[in-house]
């Protein structure tokens, strides 16, 4: 469907039903075919630390809930952003959350590592343009 | 009982005052004395009175002195000064400066200061009675604050993930559903998240500030007829907007209050009316902005009307789904913004809502 061969999805979300929800949704789209699932933010950013190692990082979507135990959202972008360039010029995130609280969507839209914020439930449709949107000029 | 007694602390520079009113008081009320302000003001760090009379006439510190300065770190006590007849300045110096409650003439009548003091004591109670009720409600207001806030999303988070289950059991195939039941679980889903939005809409009104911004009533109309138009195609929108000056109002609360009048006049049509109509009219004016928003629906029966904007009140003549909460929380925006509403409705024929909104665009210049 959408031809970047080794593009991976990282889904990040505490909630077990959406993790799953997303990744049947992304392999039945055909939107890539690796997907990994983490139930925690912490879990992910050791993920991604162990890529450093990695000779070249593959293109990578990081589907970010926003309100998560322990580590939030918010939270997860600050530490982030503390990476390495090689790490973080590979990796494109797109928020994926329920809420509708003016705070958390102003936060959203404000930070600079943030490419969009979609809205739960997550549609085919939306998913499917924003990583047309990303990698427009691949 | 003793920690119920009435505390007091008497300054005077005179050592027979001080013994004359132990004396005659110390039956009644728990008496601290102290010769100079210096002196009441060491004491009050180790004691906390309810009143504290001082006399006027003292060397170095007179009594007007001693309460304005501790004015600040000591509201509490009420202050009551003890004065000679001839100190009328100082009298009216106190009472402007407001920090005294009475004052007592000398020498004292027993009678009258025992009335004083239990006044003053009256008057101590009631203030703290009324700090304690304000930070209990400041507490319970907040707290009801946080709690709406924090169900309507944790309300809503699994309503979502039905509705992501839902959409992905359609996108596989995977769910055979010749009734189509998972097309009625959606419906109850959708309308359950609708409630839940009314909820956030609310709390979001008591809560945030008001802002003014410019406001195009033209762009803000279409897009609500917008919202609204696939829930009922046949009814024909007019727009009839006359607006030659600036507006500035509340956005927010503005599309919150329109949203919610144009969602009922969609959705309390008729069900066999062949042309249903909302007429839609706006004219700014320097001061003011008045909409209209007119149906040709089932109407309200007049004996419902001085109820639709309570809380939860649901008109028992139709069978429409709704949560008695939409023109609620019309009328608390509309209470923000200090806008009116009126409404006039002919049972079976149609209703009209007429709101005003004031112009803020005066006030800024």
């Amino acid at each position: 469907m959408i031809s970047i061969p080794d593009l991976r999805i990282i889904l990040i979300d505490d909630n077990e039903i959406d993790l799953l929800l997303h990744e049947r949704l992304i392999t039945l789209q055909q939107i890539s075919r690796t997907v990994l699932s983490f139930t925690s933010a912490n879990k992910a950013l050791e993920f991604l630390s162990s890529n450093i190692s990695l000779h070249r990082i593959p293109p990578t979507i990081i589907l970010l809930d926003i309100q998560m135990p322990e580590m939030d959202g918010f939270e997860f972008l600050t530490a982030f952003d503390t990476y390495p360039a090689k790490i973080k010029s590979q990796c494109y995130i797109v928020m994926v959350s329920s809420s509708l609280d003016y705070g958390d969507i102003n936060r959203t839209n404000a930070n600079p590592l943030v490419i969009k914020l979609l809205k739960k439930p997550l549609l085919a449709k939306d998913l499917k343009e924003t990583v047309g949107e990303i990698f427009k000029d691949f | 009982m003793k920690e119920n007694r009435i505390r007091i602390l008497y300054i005077d520079d005179e050592v027979h005052n001080l013994n004359a009113f132990r004396a005659s008081f110390r039956r009644s009320y728990e008496i601290y004395t102290a010769n100079s302000a210096q002196e009441g003001k060491l004491l009050l760090k180790s004691v906390d009175v309810h009143i504290i009379i001082a006399d006027q006439k003292m060397p170095v510190t007179t009594g007007v002195e001693f309460f304005y300065e501790i004015r600040e770190i000591l509201p509490d006590p009420i202050r009551i000064l003890l004065t000679g007849y001839t100190d009328v300045e100082d009298i009216i110096e106190a009472i402007n400066k407001g920090h005294i409650f009475s004052y007592v003439k000398k020498p004292w009548d027993e009678y009258e200061l025992h009335n004083t003091i239990n006044n003053a004591y009256e008057m101590y109670q009631a203030r703290k009675n009324l700090k304690e009720k304000i930070s209990e409600l400041e507490k319970i207001n907040d707290e009801l604050n946080r709690f709406i806030y924090s169900t309507s999303h944790d309300l809503r988070s699994p309503l979502m993930s039905v509705l992501g289950i839902i959409n992905l059991a359609r996108l596989d195939n995977s769910v055979k559903d010749p009734n189509g039941y998972v097309d009625m679980i959606e419906s109850c889903i959708l309308k359950l998240d609708g409630f839940i939005q009314k909820i956030i809409e609310y709390y979001r009104n008591s809560r945030l500030d008001v802002e003014y911004e410019k406001i195009y009533f033209d762009s803000l109309l279409q897009d609500c007829i917008a919202n609204f138009k696939p829930q009922n195609t046949a009814i024909e929108f007019q727009l009839n907007i006359d607006q030659p000056v600036d507006f500035k109002g509340d956005t927010f609360r503005i599309s919150v209050i329109l949203n919610n009048l144009i969602s009922n006049a969609v959705k309390y049509q008729k069900p066999d009316e062949t042309n249903p109509k909302v007429n839609l009219t706006v004219k700014v004016e320097p001061h003011k902005a008045t909409i209209w928003i007119e149906d040709n629906g089932i109407g309200i029966l007049s004996e419902h009307l001085n109820n639709i904007f309570k809380m939860f009140f649901r008109s028992k003549n139709n069978n429409k789904p709704g949560s008695g909460i939409g023109l609620y929380i019309v009328k608390e925006a509309l209470n923000k913004i200090g806008g009116t509403i009126n409404v006039e409705s002919k049972y079976g024929e149609g209703t009209q809502f007429e709101i005003t909104i004031p112009n803020r665009n005066d006030f800024d210049s």
